[in-house]
């Protein structure tokens, strides 16, 4: 499905990170071991989970031929509304003293193995994490190439045995005002929350990430656990979560609670369903450049090969 | 305070105070590199803000007059009403300028033209375009005072069209528009709440409104 003409969009070789940087990533890593010295004086944004690092990048997720987002640009443009309304917000904002390490998160409901995990113990009982190159498109229609670190949904699900009633999995994200002043506000329904069914959750793209480029989640990008599901627009990528549910039904969104007619519950990024404000046939590539206009946009972000059987004989422009 | 007032009547502070919004957001940015990870998102997000705000600070000064007639401040600021009014228009235009190259060519464009979202913007930029273009002696002496007078009434329709188009610019982007659209209706109703009250009273010297 690679064919390509090197389209105007695409981005300079110079935007990217260098292999040989990308590939220090054990100098990075090892100084992680270094102890209570390194951690006491890093920036607290550099303690999220840490176990299986360093990882490898599964080759089946490769994604030969397109540019990654340079490190600099995935971790300082951020929708994460908790933080603050502007995309710089949250690298400032989520910075101050918000702690990600140790985290708990609680995997609970219609499971027959219920339980709480630190996320370090977690990623050791799955199995470790491996790196995956996603494609990120945001409803806003922006998009990014991130190298993600984590594991497949589908390990966490098998873990857990979901009951046979069990048909979505809800996402709830760490709630706490104390620390969070977005989280004051009314405004939002907080904790943001987030959901998929149980064969979307088991398709092999769905992914929890606790790293990108080979290092932990910074606090800006969801640290230190979250959801990624790349044929969907990226609001559905619950960050920092704390607890996973299997639920009978349909669970509640936030966004989808907000504005149920601009944010469907699916969200499956589609080129040929507009958002009511905007058209989704195409997108900005973040790192781009000034004059470098849009690219088309793909069906399921070009993911159609792997999800499309999870919707066959669904209306996709009412179910958006 | 005479000092205060006497600064902020001169033509030069005004200039100044507009187009140094306009350095610092756009210009500034632009030269050290802070524009983020989507300059142009940002300089097409950064000028409609100014634009929209100086639209609102304009709608903010008949009303402000109106309530306080005799506060020298005030009246110094209602000096300033063309230009203010003219430079929302001007912050305007470099905000449709922006989103001509965001959207990246002509179909692009076109495309965003199918959205009503744009039509808003759009309509309350040709109706800043109009008033700009008819804020001089000239047009008030061809017009007549009281159908200039009129025309520029459009400014409040401008203003319902933008604050709506900022409001729905994005999520979430309600909660900043709203106080544009909340501060304008209390002045506002104020200012009518004044002027009927000031009217009861036969004996009233009645201050006329815009």
């Amino acid at each position: 499905m690679q064919i390509r003409k090197t389209p105007s969009w695409e981005l300079p070789d110079s935007a990217v990170t260098p292999e040989a940087d990308y590939l220090r990533r054990r100098e990075f890593l090892r100084a992680f071991g270094l102890g209570l010295a390194a951690t006491v004086l890093l920036p607290s944004a550099l303690r999220a989970a840490t176990a299986g690092f360093p990882d490898s990048l599964n080759p089946a997720f490769r994604l030969d031929g397109v540019k990654l987002t340079p490190y600099e640009l995935v971790t300082s443009y951020n929708n994460f509304y908790e933080w603050g309304l502007a995309k710089e917000d949250p690298k400032v904002f989520a910075n101050r003293g918000w702690k990600t390490e140790p985290w708990t998160i609680e995997i609970g409901g219609l499971c027959n193995r219920p339980g709480k995990y630190d996320v370090n113990d977690l990623v050791k009982i799955i199995g470790g994490i491996e790196q995956r190159n996603y494609r990120h498109r945001c409803v806003e229609a922006w998009s990014m190439v991130v190298p993600w670190d984590g594991f497949p949904l589908a390990k966490l699900v098998a873990l857990c045995e979901p009951r046979a009633e069990a048909k979505y999995l809800q996402f709830t994200t760490f709630f706490d005002p104390a620390v969070c002043p977005g989280q004051r506000s009314h405004e939002f329904a907080w904790p943001y929350t987030e959901g998929v069914t149980l064969a979307e959750a088991n398709n092999e793209l769905a992914f929890l990430a606790t790293g990108i480029y080979g290092k932990p989640l910074l606090n800006q990008n969801g640290a230190p656990i979250r959801l990624v599901v790349p044929w969907k627009y990226g609001f559905k990528g619950a960050k920092s979560l704390a607890k996973i549910d299997f639920v009978s039904d349909q669970p509640k969104t936030l966004w989808n609670e907000m504005a149920p007619d601009e944010y469907g519950f699916y969200a499956n990024v589609n080129p040929e369903v507009d958002h009511p404000r905007w058209s989704q046939k195409t997108e900005r590539v973040i790192g781009g450049g000034f004059f470098s206009g849009k690219q088309p946009t793909l069906m399921f972000n070009g993911y159609e090969k792997e999800v499309a059987a999870l919707y066959a004989g669904i209306d996709l422009r009412k179910n958006f | 305070m005479s000092l205060l007032v006497r600064v902020v009547a001169h033509k030069l502070f005004a200039l100044s105070v507009i187009v140094a919004v306009g350095l610092w957001f756009l210009v500034v940015p632009a030269f050290t590199g802070n524009l983020g990870a989507n300059p142009l998102e940002k300089l097409l997000h950064q000028s409609g803000e100014i634009a929209i705000w100086t639209l609102f600070s304009v709608l903010t000064l008949t009303p402000l007059r109106v309530l306080f007639p005799h506060s020298r401040f005030v009246n110094a600021l209602n000096r300033h009403r063309r230009m203010i009014g003219v430079s929302a228009c001007v912050y305007g235009l470099l905000h449709f300028s922006f989103h001509i190259l965001y959207e990246g060519g002509w179909d692009g464009l076109v495309e965003s033209f199918t959205k009503p979202f744009i039509w808003f913007g759009f309509g309350g930029l040709i109706i800043l375009v109009i008033l700009a273009s008819t804020s001089n002696q000239w047009s008030i002496r061809m017009l007549g005072g009281k159908n200039w007078k009129r025309l520029h009434r459009l400014a409040y329709v401008a203003a319902a069209l933008l604050i709506y188009h900022q409001a729905i610019a994005g999520k979430g982007h309600w909660y900043i528009a709203r106080w544009l659209l909340f501060s304008l209706l209390t002045l506002e109703l104020a200012r009518i709440v004044k002027t009927l009250l000031l009217k009861g009273r036969s004996n009233a010297r009645v201050p006329v409104g815009s």
